[in-house]
């Protein structure tokens, strides 16, 4: 799904994601204190596990990215969260690819950083329930939107003869967004409700 | 915060030397029965894509066959008479998920295989065929039809998600939120 295995993509694409992934992760270190290092950890090795988990639909496979939850709860740090993550399971399961560790790293953890920074004050701030529910929802619907359009993106501008289609992309990740979408609300929800500064990067 | 990033990177590179990943998350499988090729491409860890389109190419690059594969994530065709070296299947899912097998100009086509120039046997079929020729070629058969459930059986043994790997990662991460503390306490 988002792992884009070797060989496929063009090489500017695979430097540009590099390059943007290495300073999303030096941004990201940065930011790692005592509080955020074992968060970090916890968050890596709960989706590492989590997106061993695949759903078939449809032509292909799908499982949850939790990137926006991760966006939320460690801002820039989720860089180096998901670069860890993506390393392991190149190594581990041949999942993806080495070459194209730093574009992977942009697909899956961009989206879910910008979308976290754009709603992440709000989610904080609000004291409504369902709002906050409804706008954790719509954190990971748009992370899911921002990966898969990532994807579309990497391998329409590599050219290469495996260009996505529309038909197939949309397919896939409607689906994803709506799972996406209803467990991002529910664990915000959960955590605003026991542990409310679970949900700052930094510390208040 | 860079002190702890050297080791980390070290032990990064040092894996990535020993272990170059070849494997993807799509794999295809294929046999050979004769003149006909079948198999089936499937998701490691569950799931076969459907009517996701496949296409099978000769050791020159020229197409043999084409199509989509059925809810089962299948696909079947006939090779041409004489296969010009190895037959490469490639499915793409059109969503950045490809996979491809390759079977090798060994065993394809038995028949062919028995003979060392192809081209004749195929312009003239039967012709300086001798009877060992034909038995070896049986035999070829035979065994490559015996052995399909093995190949298939060592092809998904191989892609399973291995329990200890599962663990191995969630530890590595473990070891390195250790690491990442450790590294800042001795700062202080």
């Amino acid at each position: 799904m988002a792992h884009i295995p070797d060989g496929v993509l063009s090489v500017p694409v695979l430097a540009g994601g590099a390059v943007i992934a290495a300073a999303g992760v030096a941004l990201g270190l940065r930011l790692l204190d005592d509080r955020l290092i074992p968060r970090a950890g916890v968050l890596a090795a709960a989706v590492f596990v989590l997106s061993l988990i695949s759903v078939p639909v449809g032509p292909s496979s799908v499982h949850l990215l939790l990137t926006g939850l991760m966006g939320l709860m460690l801002g820039a740090a989720v860089f180096p969260a998901v670069l860890v993550m993506l390393l392991l399971q190149a190594l581990l399961f041949g999942f993806g690819g080495l070459t194209t560790l730093g574009v992977n790293t942009v697909n899956i953890a961009l989206p879910g950083f910008i979308a976290a920074a754009l709603l992440g004050p709000a989610i904080r701030a609000s004291r409504n329930a369902a709002k906050r529910g409804a706008l954790a929802a719509l954190l990971g619907a748009l992370s899911v939107a921002g990966t898969g359009g990532l994807v579309a993106l990497s391998l329409a501008l590599s050219s290469s003869s495996y260009t996505p289609v529309a038909r197939v992309l949309i397919a896939t990740y409607l689906p994803l967004m709506v799972g996406e979408a209803f467990v991002t609300a529910a664990v915000v929800s959960f955590l605003a409700r026991v542990q409310p500064d679970a949900l700052r990067p930094a510390s208040a | 915060m860079r002190a702890s990033v050297r080791p980390i990177l070290v032990l990064a590179a040092l894996l990535a030397l020993a272990l170059p990943a070849e494997a993807h998350k799509l794999k295809v499988f294929a046999a050979v029965d004769g003149l006909s090729v079948h198999g089936y491409a499937f998701f490691i860890g569950g799931g076969r894509p459907e009517g996701s389109a496949w296409i099978a190419k000769n050791g020159a690059g020229a197409t043999i066959a084409s199509g989509t594969t059925d809810a089962e994530g299948r696909f079947a065709f006939e090779l041409p008479a004489a296969p010009a070296g190895d037959v490469t299947i490639t499915v793409d899912t059109h969503e950045a998920h490809i996979a491809s097998a390759t079977l090798s100009a060994r065993t394809l086509g038995a028949a062919d295989a028995a003979q060392p120039p192809p081209q004749p046997a195929a312009a003239q079929p039967g012709a300086g065929v001798t009877d060992d020729a034909r038995l070896a070629a049986l035999v070829a058969a035979a065994v490559e039809r015996g052995t399909e459930p093995l190949q298939e059986r060592i092809e998904m043994m191989d892609s399973r998600l291995r329990f200890a790997d599962i663990l191995s990662g969630i530890f590595l991460i473990i070891g390195l939120v250790g690491i990442g503390l450790w590294a800042r306490s001795k700062r202080r």
